[in-house]
């Protein structure tokens, strides 16, 4: 071993010394005496990982306490959100970021070793993005009506990012509802669904806002429909499919909506500390901002209230993956 | 070692009919019992290249033909040249088994000792295992855990396990 | 050119200079960890951003992404540790290179070829974004399906040694990378119920367990031998090596770039291709896999050449082509500004300073490996009964990192006694790679191209594109069966002659 590097070992094991004192350095007697973890049930990259990212961002301030964004991706979300249902150890500061992949995955996996409703206690629904129903710019349908009876005559396709994305089950629950002729094509990921809606290989998608609306606003898609129950307010000239009136329409109302959970045993005054900071979250100038970006709106269910949208959220999916033959 | 050399005369290259051997067994049971017991397939299909079956199952097939080739071309073909690289002189047990326990340290106690005790021993393991007669290289078995856990979990936010009796 | 000065006025800021220069160094150390990827450096510093400038934000992942993908190749060529799933390529070559003392020249070979491949790239994004975007777009899931067949037929021109067992390890590839849900229908396959299954296996712990493990593995079970120590880790790369493998450079970054520029592919698969394109050229065909300057820097060229592309994607298209790009998205998003097609219209200034920047990193990746080969080249010089027991304790660390679980550990422990069998049964690691990567790539553009076709099967003969691919395909094929052919005759002859004498 030369020199330099037994110098530089040297150097090390001093600030390793260092190191050992500060590791076991957590003091205070309120909540959050530790680090808080948000666990993201999904990789890197996606919509859910860089909100949550963002929120850490700013709870880290209105906590005064580290948030660590930790990926636990896996079969839809349920292999993290498994990992939460278990407890353990650190249950007492630990928070996730559920979505539609909450309740769908309870869908469609009938052996799930967790109770979507009952095993958690649900803190803040953060934001909703509409669905949009989009088709490429060159296609020949204007609106739903004339989509569904060409969808009735002949064989149409839809992109999805994946089997139990909301963007797949919104295709299903289109289909149906209005009792067309839809086939899935299946993607990995919106990024990969995009280049074949845009080049015409598919004929519709019911696509997040985010990953659509520069092209909608560029003229290369078209929005025929959004998913919500109101108009968005960045697209307000487009419908809502509730308002088509025709082929059950007005029953397909679905938002993908992002929401903190965390274990049932999460204690009371944890709850009600996370509330508050994630309220004042919310009203932040850039929250807001960011939320804006993704088209979406801020949530506005908390607590019980979003624990009854959950039950709501289920009872729907539950009923397309058995229509539509989707479980495993 | 006269009944291995006169096994060396007639087949070529004993290594390659005992490896297809074991994967004719193996495709042998991929395709017959794992295909069709652990791939669900849907009830209705328009085209049978839809199936989640059908990519296992060729597969299945052209691993079962291609281990009847390496086993033909264990027979026939020589390699003896090939055959000097393959061959290593072994070292002692002890040490094999020492690495074996310093692997089996990190799968059956990272999660519950923590990755800095782990780190640590399962270290310490190797060091004695090809001895280093170096005594201050001892000392990197408990710096380097210890710092590298502290640079994932504190500086970059990897999360680690930490055990529960303080590192 | 009323904008130049707004540009100018962008990019020159110490901010834009620091965020670079920062990006890349924590590129480069987080990438040479294995098990810590460009990807998950990309990830762990967008938080940061937030309070950034948009540019400085942008620049800053940026940065750290083309550093992690030069990171990735120093592991490899020192210890045998893909750094980054790209550099697997690179280690192909690159590590026998480092064992034969030969690491310095190694890690410049991979270094220039990564910075040349990363200028040629960036050239590609700036001037002809626009034309490579549309290339995209009309790169529907036919034209992919064909562009993998012909990546498949690598396999063939990777099996060194016995074809047989190239292709029995690509195929055992393909099979394990079924593990998992179907993506069409969503049945599991091979999960046994466990639910860790059902995402398929990990890749980063599959790719240590198989390349790091074994070495440790053959180490301990191997007679000791005195440590031979190298002086400096051997001499640097000559001007002469460097022109030789020129043209190797050059298009092994064209077929980054363009395997970049079509979202969903990847820089691993852009590395493999461009390796095999550069081993079926050159006139050292034969010393390929076995040390040869050529292999690393085809390897290098190849994935850096992908790191400016996939950015064209995203820039024109607002379409990111790999997680990296996804997260670079939002960091995007974070900003307000959504890239794609209005993007060129309303911050076209902001674009200009971007790509001003992206060049400029380019120059600072050159400066910051070098000093880095100065210092990591050092490695090469620990004896391996110090070194091995920590870079273990790095590959354990890193693959319980990318997903958090103990049960990555388990997956890495299992490919490592794999690739020791396959070591041991001199059956190559490469094919079996390929066929992991490209499996499900393969089966589902196929399944996915009689989807939007309806099933009828002449969808996958439509246009130019998928005519072009069917000719390389059978070209490949037919070019590999007559060298086969070819050595075979030539090998009898050789009998033959020996014989009569």
């Amino acid at each position: 071993m030369n020199k330099f590097l037994s110098s530089a070992y040297l150097a090390a094991c001093t600030s390793a010394l260092a190191l050992g004192l500060t590791l076991s350095s957590a003091s205070a007697d309120e909540w959050p005496t530790n680090d808080v973890r948000l666990v993201v049930p999904y990789a890197p990259g996606g919509t859910t990982d860089v909100l949550s990212r963002r929120v850490a961002d700013l709870l880290q301030q209105e906590l005064d306490a580290n948030v660590i964004v930790e990926n636990r991706p896996g079969a839809g979300s349920t292999v993290g959100t498994g990992r939460l249902s278990r407890g353990g150890r650190d249950a007492d500061h630990t928070i996730l970021m559920a979505s539609p992949g909450h309740t769908i995955g309870a869908a469609i996996y009938p052996d799930l070793t967790y109770d979507p409703v009952e095993d958690f206690v649900f803190l803040q629904n953060m934001i909703d993005i509409p669905n949009v129903m989009v088709v490429p710019a060159d296609s020949p349908y204007e609106n739903v009506i004339d989509f569904v009876e060409a969808a009735k005559e002949e064989n149409m396709t839809f992109s999805h990012s994946g089997v139990g994305s909301s963007i797949h089950m919104s295709g299903e629950l289109f289909k149906t509802l209005t009792d067309t002729n839809l086939t899935a094509v299946p993607f990995a990921g919106s990024g990969a669904a995009l280049p074949a809606l845009l080049g015409g290989d598919v004929d519709v998608a019911f696509e997040n806002m985010p990953t659509v609306l520069s092209h909608i606003r560029s003229g290369d898609l078209r929005a025929l429909a959004v998913t919500s129950a109101e108009r968005s307010e960045y697209l307000p000239d487009v419908p809502t499919l509730s308002e088509i009136g025709e082929y059950n329409l007005d029953q397909f109302i679905t938002t993908a909506w992002f929401g903190l959970i965390a274990h049932s045993s999460f204690p009371e005054e944890a709850q009600s500390k996370m509330r508050e900071a994630l309220a004042n979250v919310m009203e932040r100038e850039e929250f807001l901002d960011f939320a804006e970006q993704l088209g979406a709106e801020p949530g506005q269910v908390a607590g019980e209230e979003f624990k009854q949208f959950i039950v709501e959220d289920l009872k729907r999916w539950e009923d397309v993956a058995e229509q539509a033959g989707i479980s495993q | 070692m006269i009944t291995t050399s006169d096994f060396k005369r007639r087949v070529k290259d004993p290594g390659d009919v005992v490896a297809g051997i074991i994967l004719l067994c193996f495709s042998i049971v991929l395709v017959f019992y794992l295909v069709p017991n652990y791939i669900n397939e849907p009830a209705i299909l328009q085209n049978p290249m839809m199936s989640p079956r059908w990519l296992p199952e060729i597969v299945g097939w052209l691993i079962l033909l291609f281990s009847i080739l390496l086993i033909l071309q264990g027979f026939l073909l020589d390699r003896s040249s090939e055959e000097d690289e393959r061959n290593i002189e072994k070292g002692s047990t002890r040490r094999f088994v020492l690495m074996v326990v310093a692997l089996l340290i990190y799968v059956a106690l990272f999660e519950s000792m923590g990755a800095v005790f782990t780190g640590i021993l399962a270290t310490l393991v190797l060091f004695v295992a090809h001895p280093v007669r170096t005594w201050w290289v001892y000392s990197m078995a408990f710096v380097f855990p210890i710092a590298v856990t502290f640079i994932f979990v504190e500086v970059m936010n990897v999360p680690l396990p930490i055990a529960p009796i303080g590192f | 050119m009323e904008n130049f000065s707004e540009v100018i006025e962008i990019f020159f800021s110490l901010d834009n200079f620091l965020a670079i220069a920062i990006g890349v160094v924590i590129g480069v150390v987080v990438g040479s960890i294995p098990g810590l990827t460009a990807t998950m450096a990309v990830a762990l510093a967008l938080p940061f951003t937030f309070s950034m400038q948009p540019v400085a934000a942008i620049l800053l992942l940026v940065g750290i992404y083309k550093g992690g993908m030069y990171g990735g190749s120093i592991t490899a060529i020192l210890i045998r540790t893909p750094g980054s799933p790209a550099s697997a390529c690179t280690l192909l070559d690159g590590y026998p290179m480092a064992q034969q003392g030969h690491a310095k020249k190694a890690l410049k070979a991979a270094l220039y070829s990564s910075v040349i491949a990363d200028f040629i790239s960036n050239i590609a994004l700036i001037f002809f974004a626009a034309y490579l975007a549309k290339i995209a777009l009309n790169f529907g899931a036919p034209e992919f399906f064909w562009l993998i067949c012909f990546s498949l037929t690598i396999i063939i021109s990777l099996a060194s040694g016995s074809m047989i067992k190239g292709l029995m390890a690509a195929l055992l590839g393909i099979l394990l990378s079924l593990v998992g849900l179907d993506e069409v229908f969503g049945s599991q396959r091979f999960t046994f119920g466990n639910y860790n299954l059902m995402d398929s296996i990990s890749f980063i712990p599959l790719l240590i367990g198989l390349f790091a493990i074994p070495e440790i593995i053959e180490f301990y079970r191997k007679k000791a031998l005195p440590h031979i120590k190298a002086k400096a880790s051997g001499a640097g790369l000559s001007f002469s090596e460097l022109k030789r493998c020129l043209t190797t450079i050059v298009r092994g970054s064209l077929i980054g770039v363009i395997i970049g520029a079509i979202p969903g592919t990847g820089a691993t698969a852009a590395a493999f291709i461009s390796y095999s394109d550069a081993r079926r050229r050159s006139p050292n065909r034969a010393n390929f896999g076995k040390g040869e300057v050529e292999g690393v820097a085809a390897a290098e060229a190849g994935n850096n050449g992908v790191a400016g592309a996939t950015m064209i994607p995203l820039l024109s298209l607002g379409i990111p082509g790999d997680v990296i790009t996804a997260i670079i998205l939002g960091a995007f998003m974070v900003h307000g500004l959504t890239p794609g097609p209005l993007m060129f219209q309303e911050n076209l200034s902001l674009i200009y300073a971007l790509f001003m920047g992206i060049m400029f990193s380019s120059v600072v990746l050159l400066l910051v490996g070098n000093v880095a080969i100065k210092y990591f080249s050092l490695i090469a010089d620990i004896p391996k009964s110090v070194l091995f027991p920590i870079v273990l304790m790095f590959c354990v660390y890193g693959a319980y990192a990318v997903n958090n679980d103990t049960f990555d550990i388990w997956v890495m422990m299992a490919f490592g006694v794999m690739g020791y069998i396959f070591n041991r049964a001199a059956i190559p690691a490469a094919p079996f790679l390929i066929g992991f990567i490209l499996g499900p790539m393969f089966e589902d553009n196929l399944r996915r191209s009689l989807l939007i076709g309806h099933n009828d099967l002449s969808i996958f003969v439509r246009g130019p594109i998928t005519w072009a691919f069917i000719a390389l395909t059978v070209g490949s094929i037919s070019l590999a069966l007559y060298r086969f052919i070819s050595a075979r005759r030539e090998a009898r002859n050789a009998a033959a002659k020996s014989q009569e004498v």
